[in-house]
């Protein structure tokens, strides 16, 4: 015991130390905000602004109009072609229009166009849908206001008639559930898991394949049993993979005792502030975090195990690595394919059986958790998934150590997935 | 009192009999020469010795005692040919940790690390990464690693490839140096004039199975073919007599091997009588080399190139 010990000790300080762990810590919940905060942004800065002229042959879009229409909306503008109609369509594109429209005659201001109630857009260059719906938009927002004019509706009556009703959920059990904050929750909980899984499932096996590429192995075997070099190894990064979670959710209880007292600021500070509450008081946190460790390091240890056994069977070579562990790197992909489903419909059957079997568990389990304990996800299923984890992997643990033990002192050819579950099953 | 006694282990893989019914004992305190030919299955036994590999049948007695791997690695130090160090580790507190694992306090191991450090003038090294290393300053380092713990039973595997003679000889030293103060000492190898200089006892295996066994000098005579180097101030131009044929003539000197029945003293006299003024006379021994080439030769290759399991 003393020796897995020294195991866990050595390889736990030597990844903290390192100056990779510190910079991943802190960077890599900022990468994952600018990621999404700068998609959107991204998104919101390259945002095309068409300018579009309208050729009326119908005399129904009025200057008037369309005017008090781009003051409302400002993100595409319209405007109304009187003079020169030829050399408009001609030369449109140096006149600086991305494009125009042309109403016909014919256009109806009760049904607009005889079906298909199509207009063509013509332009000289391709532009996509993030462009385009906002001249749709707009269009239509013209023609609603010449339906209300005709109509005899004023800015009142047409208030009365666009009221419309949405829906919220609640749930009689359980007050406090939010179905698009689960949601969210949700998805980042899938998605943390399936980066601390794959990030430090290679960890560990490229951990093992330098023992055994550099021979030491062979000086620690003698020393101490194969058996406990691998789990001193699973252990001892576990529990680096397992501090940086906590350290990241020191930060966020952090920040929630930190905008806790400021909460009666003004403007959009007050705004995210009431969100991250909300997020607090509508999720069961210490449930959610609790769940979290426990199937990360179930997980973990479920996957790791089996890429320590892949470590220790193949030499220096790291396509051998990414051939072999293919399978097992495609298990955890199939989990998070499993995950959107689950988080659309978390009692699905899909949802319960994939959140229950070990594999998919750590996963689609943690995506499910935030909708509910007992009432989404019922007590038997989390105790069932839970032990079927534990099971899961003292079965890949052994599984991984008797293909270990043999692989770490084999050297010269890169063994099949048949061989090695031979050396797992024969003596 | 024999440190090490190995009673019919085997070892067998699936395409080979790695280690196929060896025995033997290794007196306490001795230089021990594990000699073989490549693949001849030196490393599966050392692998059983050190606790590595479970032999698939037969009894290792260590100390008297039923060997037990993972209480008795403490006695046990041992260097593999192949030598492996963490690359990125600095050098001390690797050596710190690797003592550690063996069964020492960290108090102790530091202790002794300082001291062989200091001793072997590697005293600067702490901070550094085996990596900034040379290949000779890791051999030393390994040796270092393998005997810190005071084992009573030392392997070492090729323990002077890679070194350059300085060094090796500052090996050398220590190896003697240990044997004195009572360890034991197994030296796997191929280079046979390192195995006469260091060793007392050898064995020699061959495709898994033992097929000599004893001390060098007496395997030594076991192999003799009487034949004997004698230099003369003169070499007679015929030599005809039943005692002895002669071998080969080189200026002055002449090799001869005598003839069963007959004596060295009837060389002697047959030149004495000859009156030749004999300047020396003495006998050939074969060379470690010579038998073990004439001992594994006819089945070198067979199994060289079964090396799935290395």
């Amino acid at each position: 015991m003393h020796k897995i010990f020294l195991i866990i000790k050595r390889e736990f300080l030597t990844r903290v130390r390192k100056k990779t762990f510190i910079i991943g810590t802190i960077l890599f919940p900022l990468l994952y905000l600018a990621l999404i905060f700068g998609t959107g942004y991204i998104a919101n800065k390259t945002r095309e602004d068409l300018k579009i002229g309208l050729i009326d042959k119908s005399s129904l879009f009025t200057k008037e109009i369309l005017e008090s229409v781009n003051k409302y909306d400002t993100s595409s503008s319209l405007a109304l072609i009187t003079t020169n109609e030829e050399k408009f369509i001609k030369d449109f594109d140096s006149l600086g229009y991305d494009g125009y429209v042309i109403i016909p005659q014919n256009f109806d201001w009760q049904k607009g166009l005889d079906s298909p109630n199509v207009l063509k857009i013509n332009t000289k260059k391709s532009f996509g849908a993030g462009a385009l719906n906002p001249v749709e938009r707009k269009i239509n927002m013209v023609w609603n206001k010449i339906k209300n004019d005709s109509l005899g509706l004023d800015v009142k009556k047409e208030a009365i008639l666009t009221k419309a009703l949405s829906l919220k959920l609640n749930n009689e059990k359980d007050r406090t559930a939010d179905t698009e904050v689960a949601s969210i929750i949700g998805y980042v909980c899938g998605f943390l898991m399936y980066f601390i899984l794959l990030l430090y499932g290679s960890q560990v096996m490229m951990g093992v394949t330098e023992e055994k590429t550099s021979r030491i192995a062979e000086v620690v075997v003698s020393s101490v049993k194969p058996f406990q070099l691998m789990i001193g190894k699973i252990v001892g990064i576990g529990m680096v993979a397992l501090t940086q979670f906590l350290i990241w959710i020191a930060c966020i209880f952090l920040i929630y005792n930190l905008t806790k007292n400021t909460g009666g600021s003004s403007g959009a500070a007050s705004d995210i502030v009431g969100k991250i509450q909300h997020v607090f008081t509508s999720v069961n946190i210490p449930l959610v975090v609790g769940c979290f460790i426990f199937y990360l390091l179930g997980g973990f240890f479920f996957y790791s195990s089996l890429y320590a056994a892949i470590g220790s069977a193949i030499n220096e070579d790291m396509r051998e690595a990414q051939s072999l562990s293919f399978p097992i790197t495609m298990l955890v992909i199939f989990s998070i394919a499993l995950m959107t489903p689950a988080i659309s419909n978390p009692s699905s059957s899909v949802a319960v059986w994939a959140s229950i079997i070990p594999f998919s568990s750590p996963i689609v389990m943690m995506a499910r958790i935030p909708f509910g304990v007992p009432n989404t996800v019922p007590w038997w299923q989390l105790g069932l998934s839970m032990a079927l984890l534990i099971a899961g992997f003292m079965f890949t643990t052994w599984f991984a150590a008797r293909i270990y033990r043999t692989g770490i002192l084999m050297y010269g050819k890169k063994p099949s997935w048949k061989e090695m579950i031979k050396w797992a099953f024969i003596k | 009192m024999n440190i090490l006694e190995v009673h019919n282990l085997k070892k067998y893989f699936a395409n080979q009999k790695a280690v196929d019914d060896i025995s033997l004992t290794i007196p306490k305190g001795s230089i021990f020469g594990l000699l073989g030919p490549n693949g001849a299955g030196k490393t599966t036994l050392i692998r059983m010795i050190t606790g590595i590999f479970y032999p698939d049948a037969g009894e290792i007695i260590l100390n008297g005692k039923k060997f037990d791997p993972e209480n008795d690695a403490k006695y046990i130090g041992y260097m593999p040919e192949e030598r492996g160090l963490y690359k990125k580790m600095k050098i001390g507190e690797q050596a710190l940790y690797l003592a550690q694992l063996k069964g020492l306090s960290k108090a102790d191991a530091l202790h002794k690390i300082k001291d062989w450090f200091k001793r072997l003038e590697m005293d600067s090294w702490w901070n550094k990464k085996v990596e900034d290393l040379s290949k000779g300053m890791g051999q030393k380092l390994q040796f270092v690693i393998t005997v810190l713990h005071n084992p009573d039973l030392i392997i070492l595997d090729e323990p002077f490839s890679g070194l350059d003679p300085i060094n090796a000889n500052l090996i050398k030293d220590e190896i003697y140096r240990l044997a004195q103060n009572g360890t034991t000492i197994i030296f796997s190898t191929h280079r046979m004039e390192q195995v006469e200089e260091i060793c007392n006892n050898i064995v020699l295996v061959n495709k898994g199975k033992k097929i000599l066994d004893g001390t060098v000098n007496n395997v030594k005579q076991g192999f003799k073919e009487n034949l004997f180097s004698i230099h003369l101030e003169n070499i007679p131009g015929n030599i005809s007599t039943s005692s002895f044929n002669v071998i080969h003539t080189n200026k002055q000197e002449l090799v001869v091997k005598i003839n069963d029945g007959y004596k060295a003293n009837d060389v002697l006299s047959h030149f004495i009588n000859n009156g030749s003024n004999i300047i020396s006379f003495k006998e050939i021994l074969p060379s470690l080399n010579d038998i073990f080439i004439k001992l594994v030769e006819g089945t070198p290759t067979a199994r060289q190139f079964d090396t799935t399991i290395a």
